[in-house]
């Protein structure tokens, strides 16, 4: 017996560990309500502690790596490479102060919009609570499309939190440890994010193909779906507010798993691949920032000084009309005024050209105070 | 005269490394694994953690060796992803057994034999993680081949760099 253990022990030993893997992978998935196999959303307790461990081992080395890289960039960039950044930062504050102006006018906009959905009683969620993280880490394959990030549970982080750019969305929080967490990207397989077509209003579910490029599945086929097409957050995912920018439609394929149906391909506004920071939106709660505030308030000082103005401007008017003689009759009541008389004037004698013009025709006689007015000529006004 | 048989010749060349390389190495290349298609985008055509276990593997005469290194390994890499924790773990347990059982066999210090190796078990490694994926769990995964010969050569310029590097801290006799 012990021979027969020393002699098969190599294939002993790969059998072994090949049934404890498969049993273990078994665990890890289901069946589906459709019928088809499905992974666990959550992990076990089991395969937590080993993503746990692989975290603790991998995590600090990447972290050493991506300060040490980003050093190197930030001397680089920041003492270094530093052409034209004078040129770029006169254009940038241009930028910056006509942008102001813009933003204050699209920030009464939003007040304006938001109080009319408090009135159709819609959660208004214009602004969020992010945080900041930086990129660390990936998977280390294409099969997988996740990254970690430098923030965890300690920072407040949660499950299924948003993770978005500047420039649009990039995935969801899918695993939080103690310093850092998964983020699943939008072009991976198995993520899901309600999408709208901004234009034709057409509703899907954006997740990856095997390139890794995100695209809208299931959409029945459509010909007003146009290249060139903004895409945005639906909303209805409960992950991803409404009306946050995801791409732009790139083209359309026609599903070859179901008749009718097409798949538009979306190019991601963010750079999927190349992502140094990321914003996690952390609540949802609509909130202005300092500055934003600070905008609005510069705004509303504006436009009470334009409301002042026009005050000002109508009172100086009234004052006017009172002193101009002959407009306000103080004998007549108010709606006898000439201002608000809206009789119409009574016709004007028109005079009859002389045929051999004497001393006595209008405009010809010599200017003579004395002399009473000639009939038919112009009403002189009143003075006071 | 005694007959110099492929198995009394591999016994005379098994490789033997400090154990800080068997421990560092191998981490490395988890973390650079990681962190490496952060820098390179979509272009990280390569799987260093098999490249690692493929070498280690050869140069033992026991595939248990090569057969465990390549189930951690690959356990680990899973871990990093949301995918259920095994399924890269089966590959390279296999992948390890394989390299192992093959090292015995032929000269592994040729560099051609090395190249040809490394490229025909890094596709072997993409076929059993579509197999275990697809079939045996009946998951639905898109699969591009191309992507997985691209890895294939990737690995297989990895190998021709890192394998002479890393015989350099091979303990002589």
């Amino acid at each position: 017996m012990e021979s027969f253990f020393v002699r098969y022990r190599n294939p002993l030993v790969l059998l072994a560990l090949l049934a404890a893997q498969i049993i273990g992978l078994a665990t890890q998935v289901h069946r589906a309500d459709s019928g088809r196999m499905s992974l666990d959303p959550r992990d076990s307790g089991g395969v937590r502690l080993i993503r746990l461990w692989a975290d603790a081992l991998v995590s600090p080395p990447e972290r050493i790596l991506h300060s040490g890289g980003s050093s190197f960039s930030s001397l680089w960039s920041n003492y270094i490479d530093l052409r034209h950044v004078r040129q770029q930062n006169q254009q940038l504050q241009q930028t910056i102060d006509r942008l102001r102006f813009e933003q204050a006018a699209l920030l009464e906009d939003a007040r304006q919009g938001e109080r009319l959905q408090r009135l159709l009683n819609f959660q208004p969620q214009y602004l969020y609570k992010t945080l900041a993280a930086q990129v660390i880490g990936s998977s280390g394959t294409t099969q997988s499309r996740v990254f970690y990030i430098d923030k965890g549970t300690a920072d407040g982080l949660q499950h299924d939190m948003a993770v978005i750019t500047p420039d649009g969305i990039v995935g969801k929080v899918r695993d939080v440890f103690s310093h850092t967490s998964q983020v699943l990207v939008i072009n991976d397989q198995s993520s899901g994010a309600g999408v709208i077509l901004e234009t034709t209003r057409i509703r899907g579910i954006l997740r990856g193909n095997a390139s890794g490029q995100p695209q809208i599945v299931g959409i029945i086929a459509d010909n007003r779906i146009k290249s060139g097409e903004r895409v945005l957050t639906a909303g209805g995912d409960q992950i991803f507010p409404r009306g946050l920018p995801v791409g732009v439609v790139e083209a359309v394929a026609r599903d070859p798993e179901r008749d009718g149906f097409v798949n538009v391909i979306v190019k991601p506004y963010a750079a999927l691949d190349r992502l140094d920071e990321v914003l996690v939106i952390t609540s949802m709660e609509p909130r202005f920032p300092a500055d934003q505030q600070q905008d609005m308030a510069e705004s509303e000082a504006i436009k009470g000084a334009e409301v002042q103005q026009q005050e000002a401007q109508k009172k100086a008017s009234a004052v006017m009309a009172e002193r101009l003689p002959g407009l306000i009759d103080p004998n007549l009541p108010a709606d006898q005024q000439p201002l608000n008389d809206s009789t119409p004037p009574p016709p004007v004698a028109h005079t009859v050209q002389p045929l051999h013009p004497d001393r006595f025709t209008p405009g010809n006689a010599p200017t003579d105070n004395t002399q009473p007015p000639a009939q038919g000529s112009p009403i002189q006004p009143r003075t006071p | 005269m005694p007959v110099l048989t492929a198995t009394s010749r591999r016994e005379l060349e098994v490789h033997r490394f400090p154990a800080l390389v068997y421990a560092l190495v191998p981490l490395a290349a988890l973390v650079l694994q990681a962190w490496l298609p952060r820098v390179m985008g979509r272009y990280a055509w390569f799987d260093l953690p098999l490249v690692v276990v493929i070498y280690f593997a050869m140069g033992r005469p026991s595939p248990i060796q090569g057969t465990v290194m390549g189930c951690i390994l690959g356990i680990f890499e899973d871990a990093l992803t949301q995918h259920p924790i095994g399924i890269n773990g089966v590959a390279k347990t296999l992948i390890g057994f394989l390299a192992s059982s093959v090292g015995i066999r032929v000269d592994v210090e040729n560099h051609t034999v090395r190249v040809l190796l490394t490229l025909a078990l890094s596709l072997a490694s993409s076929g059993i993680y579509f197999f275990v994926f697809r079939i045996l769990l009946g998951l639905s995964l898109a699969w591009n081949w191309l992507d997985a010969l691209l890895v294939a050569i990737g690995n297989t310029v990895l190998a021709l760099i890192l394998f002479p590097f890393l015989d350099r801290f091979r303990i002589r006799d």
